[in-house]
């Protein structure tokens, strides 16, 4: 870059704006936390709020006190209660039920499939990438029409029928997956196969005995970043879902509280608080891996 | 990318490797093959069997006039003036919570870029509403904070301002705001993280042989942060943009597509839905894909462009 510094030049300034830089640096300094303060509000506050409501007795929600009152823990109770017609902790198995086996069924084909984008050479292998890729930015709404009626014909629209729900997830949390492995396996030290292999394992096992363990961190974080995804799909489980299948996406947004045309908001923020939390302890206790699989699929960090 | 390594590593055994290689060469790819199709077939077939159903009529409530009628759907969708809006809308929405979560991003980026204790905290903190459930979050914004009687703007308003405070109702006044802010409080995390990453990128000691020369801050930041960042900018909006294209659940949970935010997304819901127009809604279907493609090939150009960057 031009500003590359010149050696005397730097030691003359040096000197001179040290005093200056120092003051300047605690005004930023104080700047910064006050800028860091804000943000943090603007990160959580909703997200406290939330909380807030939830805990708060359902006489009392009109009270908009900022801190916690009239805690109670009958909101939590209510949104488990069936009585009501809500079914949100069969919705919250389901929900548990079709992330897991979303998530593996696309680890299963999106290893091999990423293994062969990262590491062979063949023809046609950029626009298969790419074919990939843009299937990750593809607008879900335009599939609920011909899957609609393609389960509807087979008979999948009624009943326990989870796979109406995993398949359609499945096409959409795939490309993710093999994009964010792809990335994840050209960054790995493939000498290391070379030398496997030289020392006479089969590709098979040198992939199996060397590599992946190698590169289970990288597949952990893509299996958490799928089954997040998968957890929090909404658009296509409204359509295919049924009473029995219904995951909490669903569940949530059609919480009906006792009086009809009344929405329970406690009983929802309280439902809403039981999804995010699980989600917030997960990235609490993995963050330095979402991260980086976050920023793995475009930029690396 | 990795195959660029390969003959970098390998150079003295070169013309054996190439003998072992062309021998095992299907053999080895045999066993990946199955899943290449399957990530193919499962992620674009549903998309060609869009295309068919958009030429064709056909309507849930008159089956018996079900076939082929060319281009009439497409028509339909661009002379309805509900389809029109919704562009609009859906133009508006992307624009403004795009540029909103790249100002926030970048703002957040730069002062998580510095060193503090408890930066991890911090990060994973700002980087939660990302991870919330969308669903969750839309119900979030619309009842605890858009409330006129109990939500927590309203709240504060009276906390700061005694019983008489203004009590507005917030998305009946400015329903596509509402909806723009909630939308721009999830995705601002998915651009602060890439932002992040470039400006951990960043050459230090270029930044601070500048600041001894007596650069000043802001004088740092437009000559040599902002031209570094250009590259992770565009990504950030674009992916961004492609995601809030197709933003659903915020505009069905929060105004439910009234009061003037029908996206795109949403009226293809509804044509569906409630008109049982498939062959229309699949038309508008492709109509959003078209549109989605445009930004994802400027997207992908960039991402590409990285990928050999870093390869280098």
């Amino acid at each position: 870059m031009s500003t590359q510094a010149l050696p005397a030049t730097t030691a003359a300034a040096n000197t001179e704006t040290h005093q200056y830089r120092h003051k300047s640096q605690r005004w930023q300094n104080a700047r910064g936390y006050l800028g860091l303060a804000l943000l943090i509000i603007w990160g959580l506050a909703p997200f406290y709020w939330m909380v807030v409501t939830a805990f708060r007795d359902v006489d009392y929600t009109f009270d908009t006190t900022p801190w916690p009152t009239h805690v109670t823990m009958q909101n939590f109770q209510a949104a488990f209660s069936t009585s009501t017609g809500n079914h949100f902790g069969r919705a919250l198995v389901n929900s548990v039920i079709i992330g897991i086996s979303t998530t593996t069924i696309a680890m299963l084909v999106g290893v091999f499939a990423a293994y062969a984008l990262a590491r062979l050479d063949f023809p046609g292998k950029f626009l298969i990438l790419g074919a990939i890729l843009g299937a990750s930015m593809f607008p879900g709404v335009a599939l609920v029409s011909p899957l609609f009626q393609l389960f509807s014909n087979i008979g999948w629209l009624n009943g326990a029928n989870y796979q109406a729900l995993i398949i359609p997830n499945i096409s959409f949390v795939l490309p993710l997956t093999v994009y964010t492995l792809t990335a994840f396996f050209s960054e790995m030290p493939w000498e290391l196969e070379e030398s496997a292999r030289m020392d006479g394992c089969t590709q098979g096992q040198a992939f199996r005995k060397i590599m992946l363990p190698l590169a289970a961190p990288g597949l952990f974080t893509t299996a958490i970043l799928a089954f997040i995804s998968s957890w929090n799909e909404y658009l296509l489980s409204q359509q295919f879902s049924t009473n029995i299948t219904q995951p909490v996406t669903v569940a949530i947004a059609q919480f009906t509280g006792a009086l009809p045309r009344q929405e329970p908001y406690t009983t929802v923020m309280a439902a809403g608080t039981i999804v995010t939390v699980p989600l917030i302890i997960m990235v609490l206790l993995f963050q330095r891996a979402i991260v980086s699989g976050l920023t793995a699929g475009g930029v690396k960090g | 990318m990795a195959t660029a390594t390969a003959p970098a590593s390998a150079p003295p055994a070169r013309s054996k490797e190439t003998a072992l290689n062309k021998a095992g060469d299907w053999a080895r790819r045999a066993p990946l093959l199955p899943a290449l199709i399957f990530v193919i077939a499962m992620t674009q077939l549903p998309f060609l069997a869009t295309i068919v159903i958009s030429f064709m009529n056909w309507n849930a409530y008159y089956p018996k006039e079900r076939g082929f009628t060319g281009f009439d759907n497409y028509v339909a969708v661009f002379t309805d003036t509900n389809a029109r809006s919704a562009v609009i809308v859906t133009i508006v929405l992307t624009v403004s919570v795009v540029l909103i979560c790249l100002v926030l991003g970048l703002a957040i980026a730069l002062l998580l870029d510095r060193k503090f204790r408890g930066r991890g905290v911090v990060r994973t903190l700002m980087i939660t509403p990302f991870l919330i459930v969308p669903v969750a979050a839309a119900l979030l914004w619309k009842h605890a904070l858009y409330n006129p009687e109990y939500g927590l703007f309203n709240g504060v308003l009276k906390w700061l301002f005694g019983e008489n405070a203004p009590q507005p109702d917030w998305i009946s006044n400015n329903p596509l705001l509402a909806i723009i802010v909630a939308i721009s409080w999830q995705w601002t995390p998915f651009m602060m993280l890439i932002l992040l990453a470039g400006l951990q990128s960043r050459p230090l000691d270029v930044v601070e042989a500048a600041r001894i020369d007596g650069a000043s801050t802001w004088q740092i930041f437009t000559h040599m942060t902002l031209p570094h960042l250009r590259q992770y900018i565009e990504l950030a909006g674009l992916l961004g943009a492609i995601y809030v294209v197709q933003n659903f659940d915020h505009v069905f949970t929060i105004t439910s597509g009234g009061l003037g935010t029908a996206n795109l997304p949403y009226f293809i819901y509804q044509t569906f839905y409630t008109a049982q127009d498939y062959g229309r809604a699949s038309a508008a279907g492709v109509v959003v894909v078209i549109g989605t493609i445009i930004i994802a090939t400027a997207a992908l150009r960039t991402v590409f462009s990285l990928f050999r960057e870093e390869s280098r």
